[in-house]
């Protein structure tokens, strides 16, 4: 009986119906009718609404529906890769305005490379280093698009 | 030879130069950001392109300036943004009469334009009430009583509710104790199309927007939003001349700056809007676009938004908008 | 002054050395800019404006309407070699595109983008110099009630978006929809959903989420096996290099259909590429005879939207050259810059100004072959970036992805956000929810509810003004849509029924 409870179905339909229900509650503090037309909490009504009777359906449905032909189970070992690299993404940009766009980014080339790929750390250091300048340059040069500099901001300054 | 006096003299000169080379000119030394509260293509950002590019054609500023959108909350994302540069003087921001509005009526505007420091003055932005050419309207009187004879079944095209197309429409109906619809369109192409294709009856627009379709027959202008009549538009009336005494609120535009910049770097901005509105370019560009030059300096402006910002506050209240501050 | 005569007159302008030279130079700015995700054709136009400012206004003009155009043509190049849509109107491509890439064809997508894109802009042009004015006057009698069932059926699409999990994909609208409420509501300046963080108060971007849920998620997707593989084989061949001529073939009806979706939606002030993209791929797939394969690396999914986004240019021209009114924001400046040098876009713009409409139309034609020659060379070089190994192609990814949306916004909150939405799109992979629809609900979403509030402010209230024969037609055509795989989902059970009791 307990099988839905491994089912990604399961989980994601009550988040959602939980969220849907926070739409609706939010919603109902904006006007739901104005003397005009809609007020700003028509939509969100509605579509909150929506929100919960969908995701009800599809935790019914993976409660129901029997056996692991449909389960879509969460493989934790095969998540812990995925969700590494996003913190490496996160920490990047939590560093970004204080190592500078190139550090950062080679930085976090680096370590996709020879942390999750296993490469030698030579040739992580050489991309690492090789496409934050040409990014550098191509973005911060050409397009004058200002890349934060970190503590390169002397050297980078025009 | 070279006695005390010679020496005393020496001295004082050398003061007086250094004393001149403290106060020497700060000028900008990188690319300087001008800040606007639309996106690309909006009134505020085509109005600062067309500046930047005077500017640069005068030569009154020796680097690159570029204009940086930060559209968002009709003002707020801007006003925001302005503040965090604290005391950067490379840095300026282009307000309108919006930003105030805003000010008043959102509580999410973390920073307003009082908190920002005043650079200068530049123009006010007159407005016409414009209908189609085969609308039985031929004054805004007509309008007004057909507005009184089917109390909102009148529809009027603008933007956001405290635009200042929708300000005048609730000074107007409070004044003549008549009431008409208002559809918000977010941009002025839709706002023209919903009128020029019958969807709605009447609509506030930028004289020299309907310029072009007054000459080519498609639009009729009742009246003039504006304190002093416009050159290009003779036979309409104002407000007032048309038996209505409102107000017309204000749609200003100015300058401003973070709030911390330094007094020097203010000087300087305020000197170069200051060349700048006496050049053949910027006065043919009012001319062209039909604005009224208003200059004045930062003091000036602090008070003028001041006064706008009393008079809105009256108007929102009078409409029943909420408002916060 | 009669088509012809206009035309040849436009080519003797067009056709000058020192325009030719701004019709190419503008064309290739306009693409290589195009190609960098984050800067849209608006800030595109506007960021180039100043270059021509120096310019005499005929051969600024075809400038600037050439970098419109190349912008156009750009974008598709990341969407279908990395995933990361170029610029909102070509996240569709990203759907199928990015499919073929992985097969090995990204040469063939690259090259039927072109293709299309060539194909419907000439249609557009033809279109705008042959029916602009009447075209225009007929497009003003679309206003709000008519969009928003236009929206509608927009949304109903997604029924054709869905792939396996009906209830998923439209759970997956609703969070688009949630995500495009969130900001300053236009019509009562209430904020919504923004948790008192200033910068969501001009809501989210959809590049944003978009190159978010799309690449960032796609990245760390690949994270999971610990070895890199060769996950975009490199095109071998010429047959993979280019589209073949079974292609071509195959493409028939996406090139009509990109055309004249594009070109229509592009003649409605405030529908815009976007839209045009979503709903030509729509109809490609309502229409194919495989429709479950889109999504996988069908070449129709790649020619009918990069078609629709292109001539939607050229009708996005329409009302503005010949009402003076600005569709958008690229529109927008194009008429700024016209007023700036002098020139007087309205009714009587084509009558008084005959040399700038028709120099600039003839342009258009120059400008879409210059597009299509100057694409075409570059079609083996780009797919042959896929020679990256895989794991520098990743951090390459996740590169354009920051840079893209930091160019835009430099703002480390909006890079926050990207990071946000690739988790989101990370955990909608794996959960079986599907992207397209939350994109399109994102997209849609927020011009349905605006048009739907200004058809009921234009009524007061009344609903019968959505019973208008352009917004009822539209309805009912959704409402068959939306009721199709109901009744096939009833005819199943039903047919399962009969089984069981025989």
């Amino acid at each position: 009986m307990k099988h839905f409870l491994r089912k990604g179905d399961f989980w994601s339909g009550l988040a959602l119906a939980g969220f849907g229900a926070y739409v609706v509650a939010t919603a109902r503090h904006w006007t739901y009718m104005g003397e005009d037309g809609p007020g700003a909490g028509f939509f969100p009504m509605w579509y909150g609404a929506a929100m919960v009777v969908l995701s009800l359906l599809l935790v019914a449905g993976a409660v129901l529906k029997p056996g692991a032909g449909e389960a879509r189970t969460l493989p934790w070992s095969d998540l812990r890769r995925a969700l590494t690299c996003w913190v490496a993404f996160v920490a990047c940009i939590a560093l970004f305005k204080a190592l500078g766009f190139m550090l950062a980014f080679a930085s976090l080339t680096w370590f996709i490379i020879a942390v999750m790929y296993g490469q030698s750390h030579r040739k992580a250091l050489l991309v690492a280093i090789g496409g934050a300048l040409v990014f550098q340059m191509l973005f911060g040069w050409v397009l004058d698009i200002q890349l934060p500099a970190g503590p390169f901001a002397a050297l980078l300054s025009r | 030879m070279f006695g005390k006096r010679m020496l005393r003299a020496v001295a004082a000169a050398a003061l007086a130069v250094s004393a001149v080379a403290a106060h020497a000119q700060w000028k900008p030394t990188r690319t300087v950001d001008v800040i606007v509260h639309t996106g690309p293509g909006g009134g505020s950002d085509l109005l600062a392109r067309a500046m930047v590019t005077m500017i640069e054609k005068e030569k009154l500023v020796p680097v690159r300036m570029q204009v940086l959108n930060r559209p968002g909350g009709n003002g707020a994302v801007a006003a925001a943004a302005l503040a965090e540069r604290k005391d950067d003087p490379h840095t300026i921001g282009l307000i309108t009469s919006v930003w105030i509005g805003t000010g008043l009526t959102s509580s999410e505007m973390t920073v307003t334009v009082r908190d920002l420091r005043p650079i200068a003055q530049l123009m006010l932005e007159p407005a016409v009430f414009a209908v189609r050419a085969d609308s039985p309207f031929k004054t805004l009187k007509d309008f007004i009583e057909a507005a009184r004879a089917k109390p909102g079944q009148l529809k009027q095209s603008g933007g956001s509710i405290t635009s200042r197309d929708n300000i005048i429409r609730q000074t107007l109906q409070a004044h003549t104790g008549t009431r008409w619809a208002f559809v918000s369109f977010p941009g002025g192409g839709e706002r023209l199309a919903a009128l020029l294709g019958g969807h709605v009856d009447i609509m506030v627009i930028e004289p020299q927007e309907a310029g072009e379709h007054v000459r080519a027959g498609k639009l009729r202008v009742l009246a003039q939003i504006a304190e002093k009549p416009l050159p290009a538009y003779p036979g309409v009336p104002t407000l007032k001349e048309a038996g209505f005494d409102v107000t017309p609120t204000p749609q200003i535009r100015a300058v401003v700056a973070p709030p911390q910049m330094p007094a020097e770097a203010a000087q300087y901005w305020y000197g170069v809007f200051d060349k700048l509105r006496q050049t053949a370019s910027w006065k043919k560009y009012l001319a062209d676009n039909q604005l009224e030059d208003k200059f004045a300096d930062g003091a000036t402006l602090f008070k003028t938004v001041a006064q706008i910002e009393r008079e809105m506050r009256e108007q929102f209240t009078l409409a029943g908008t909420k408002v916060v501050r | 002054m009669d088509p012809i005569a206009g035309l040849m007159h436009g080519f003797a302008v067009a056709l000058t050395p020192a325009n030719l030279m701004m019709c190419v130079a503008g064309t290739f700015l306009g693409t290589v800019i195009g190609v960098l995700p984050g800067l849209g054709p608006a800030a595109t136009i506007a960021m180039l404006l100043p270059l021509t400012m120096k310019l005499d206004p005929t051969g600024a003009m075809i400038m600037l309407a050439g970098i419109y155009y190349g912008a156009k043509y750009g974008g598709s190049t990341t969407s279908i070699l990395l995933n990361v849509p170029g610029e909102s109107a070509s996240i569709v491509t990203c759907l199928d595109g990015y499919q073929m890439a992985r097969k090995g064809r990204a040469g063939a997508a690259l090259g039927m983008a072109a293709i299309a894109s060539f194909i419907a802009g000439t249609v557009g042009v033809i279109a705008l110099m042959l029916i602009a004015p009447p075209l225009a006057q007929l497009s003003l009698a679309f206003s709000a009630p008519e969009y928003f069932a236009l929206m509608v059926l927009g949304l109903a699409m997604v029924v054709l978006l869905a792939g396996e999990s009906l209830t998923k994909a439209l759970l997956a609208m609703l969070i688009g929809l949630w995500i495009a409420t969130i900001g300053t509501d236009l019509f009562s300046a209430t904020s919504r959903f923004t948790f008192g963080q200033s910068a969501l108060l001009g809501g989210i971007d959809f590049v944003i989420v978009a190159i978010g849920v799309f690449a960032v998620g796609e990245v760390m997707a690949n994270m999971e096996p610990t070895t890199a593989p060769d996950v975009l084989p490199v095109p071998k061949g010429l047959r993979n290099l280019l589209p073949t001529w079974e292609d071509m073939r195959r493409c028939r009806f996406a090139f009509v259909n990109g055309s004249i979706v594009g070109f229509i939606i592009g003649v409605l002030p405030g529908a815009g590429g976007t839209i045009s993209s979503f709903v030509s791929y729509g109809i490609e797939k309502a229409v194919s005879r495989h429709p479950e394969k889109f999504g996988t690396g069908v070449i129709e999914g790649v020619a009918a939207p990069e078609g629709a986004n292109n001539a939607d240019t050229a009708g996005a021209l329409v009302p503005l050259l010949t009402l003076g009114i600005p569709g958008g924001s690229s529109t927008a400046i194009l008429l700024a810059a016209l007023v700036l040098w002098g020139f007087k876009p309205g009714p009587l713009f084509i009558q008084e100004s005959p040399a700038l409409f028709w120099g600039l139309v003839a342009s258009m034609y120059i400008g879409n072959v210059v597009l299509l020659l100057m694409n075409i060379p570059l079609v083996p070089v780009f797919a042959r970036l896929l020679k990256i190994p895989g794991y520098a192609m990743y951090p390459l990814v996740l590169g354009v992805s920051l840079v893209g949306v930091y160019s835009d916004g430099n703002s480390l909150f909006e890079l926050g956000l990207l990071a946000g939405f690739g988790l989101l799109g990370y955990a909608m992979r794996k959960l079986g929810y599907p992207a397209a629809p939350l994109l399109l609900g994102l997209v849609l979403g927020d011009a349905m509810e605006k048009a739907l509030r200004q058809s009921l402010m234009m009524s007061q209230g009344d609903v019968a003004i959505l019973y208008r024969p352009i917004p009822a037609a539209l309805l009912v055509v959704a409402a068959v849509l939306l009721a199709v795989p109901l009744f096939k989902k009833f005819n199943d059970v039903r047919v399962r029924m009969i089984d069981q009791e025989v």
